[in-house]
């Protein structure tokens, strides 16, 4: 009769923890698909006085610029011209306030981060943002 | 007899909640850390646009080199730069940016970094070539 009343008790604490890793399963795959946008090889330059960002424009279209000039949009890499094609398209459907957000390491010159500019000045995309590091 | 072993059941569970609830927060706790990002945010020249600008009498150019800054045709340190930026403390003041193509990221960072401390917001980002 002990014994048969522990076999009772086992079987909902079995199905609990299978939800409890599905849980937290599903909240670690949902941050690595936001973590997905960014290039985790770029180290950003530190900003001091600048406060860390709470909300985003969920529109917001993050391009990444590492030190060799290399551009790369949700680790997808594109050229110059790929970008400037996909910036187009997405204007056309969000609109002239779609906002810019370049990623670039704290070693690219600015000569490459100009050209990425360029290319957005050239369709019409005035509102960029850079992005940089907050310590603390 | 039953009952008995259902409140025997009930302690386990709580507990697990707990550390269920301890494992939910750390993952949301270390997921906010990773995104302590500022977005510095600067506008392009539109073209055609550098003659309205032209009336303004509000107005400030910076220079940017590779690890140097330039206020009106001078060589300024950083904090000399930090101070006259903070001495303006005006949001109508419109910040001109030229930045060398052979700056770094940093240098341009740091920039609007100190603009953004002082309040300007109407930062200008050109390209010196």
């Amino acid at each position: 009769m002990r014994n048969r009343g522990d076999e009772d008790l086992e079987t909902p604490i079995t199905s609990m923890i299978d939800i409890v890793f599905l849980l937290i399963i599903f909240f670690v795959v949902t941050a690595a698909v936001d973590k997905d946008m960014v290039d985790e090889s770029i180290m950003l330059a530190e900003a001091k006085k600048s406060p860390a960002v709470e909300t985003s424009d969920p529109r917001m279209v993050t391009i990444n610029v590492n030190q060799r000039g290399q551009i790369n949009i949700a680790l997808q890499p594109v050229t110059l011209n790929q970008l400037e094609q996909m910036l187009l398209a997405l204007k056309i459907q969000a609109g002239d306030s779609l906002p810019l957000l370049i990623r670039c390491d704290g070693n690219t010159k600015f000569d490459y981060i100009d050209r990425v500019m360029q290319r957005a000045a050239k369709i019409g995309l005035y509102r960029v943002r850079i992005a940089a590091m907050v310590d603390g | 007899m039953r009952k008995k072993y259902d409140d025997k059941l009930a302690v386990p569970m709580s507990s697990m909640i707990d550390v269920v609830f301890l494992l939910l927060i750390y993952f949301i706790i270390t997921q906010r850390d990773e995104i302590s990002e500022a977005h510095l945010a600067i506008n392009l020249p539109a073209p055609g646009s550098a003659k309205a600008s032209e009336n303004k009498p509000q107005l400030l150019e910076v220079e940017v080199f590779e690890k140097q800054y330039f206020l009106r045709g001078t060589s300024v340190s950083l904090e000399t730069l930090e101070s006259t930026l903070n001495s303006f403390r005006n949001p109508d003041l419109t910040v001109i940016i030229k930045v060398s193509i052979n700056a770094k990221a940093p240098d341009l960072v740091n920039v609007l970094d100190l603009c953004q401390g002082a309040g300007l917001t109407k930062l200008n980002v050109v390209t010196l070539r």
